[in-house]
């Protein structure tokens, strides 16, 4: 999984691309941990994530549950349909903000 | 190519490899993208679980054949006994600050697969499962 990061004003957006399973998981997490440090509203941009399990979506509860203690806000957009598939299933759609493109993202997380 | 065979150690990387050469099995074969992605996590929740309770030497192995219909899984593994069909749901309406961090796994495999069988013979779990083409 490669992941990279930009700002866009005082949005912290953070694109991953490949595979978030149990391999990919754990660097996922380190890499937004230290972002957590320095940054409060995410937007990530899954458009390039074609796999994820329990192991990501674990990965992406963490960081929703940092950013929540943060007071932040946390987006995503992007998201392929059979990775929003088991978001929804899982019930984690709705703590999560989920737009189709990254200006709909971007427009409505707080700047 | 309707059938794909492999052998796999219980191992993190090796499971990782494994479901992304099953997805790539499956794409060729004309599997819809959803069906694939399903597949491919719910050999890597299994696996992973098998890694879990029984670590690097626990090996299984896999056959996954295309139907008409649907994807069959078979997966046979030398791993302690372990029914995959009896761990409880996690609460998935839980609030963010409540919810559980573990479970989903085989909570996502009983939502999305079918025909779930579990047997336990020659000191072997057998496990298999559907997935439903679209």
């Amino acid at each position: 999984m490669d992941i990279s990061e930009e700002l866009a004003g005082t949005v912290c957006i953070v694109t991953a691309k490949g595979r978030l399973d149990g391999s990919a998981s754990p660097m996922f997490v380190d890499r937004l941990e230290k972002l957590t440090s320095r940054h409060s509203k995410f937007l990530m941009d899954f458009s390039g994530v074609d796999f994820v399990t329990s192991a990501g979506l674990r990965a992406v509860l963490t960081t929703v549950k940092k950013v929540k203690s943060l007071n932040g806000a946390i987006a995503m957009c992007g998201v392929q349909p059979p990775v929003r598939e088991i978001l929804d299933i899982t019930g984690l759609s709705p703590m999560i903000r989920i737009f189709g493109t990254r200006s709909e993202g971007l427009a409505a997380l707080p700047q | 190519m309707t059938r794909f065979e492999a052998k796999v150690k219980a191992r993190t990387q090796d499971i990782s490899d494994l479901t992304e050469r099953a997805g790539d099995f499956l794409q060729a074969g004309g599997v819809d993208l959803h069906a694939a992605h399903h597949v491919g996590m719910i050999l890597e929740e299994l696996l992973t679980n098998l890694a879990t309770h029984d670590g690097g030497d626990a090996d299984a192995s896999v056959l996954i054949s295309i139907e008409k219909d649907r994807v069959f899984v078979e997966i046979a593994d030398n791993g302690r006994p372990f029914d995959p069909r009896s761990t409880p749901d996690p609460d998935v309406t839980a609030p963010v600050e409540k919810r559980s961090i573990g479970g989903l796994g085989l909570f996502l495999m009983r939502k999305l697969a079918s025909d779930i069988h579990y047997v336990r013979g020659d000191e072997r779990n057998q496990t298999s499962f559907a997935v439903s083409r679209r």
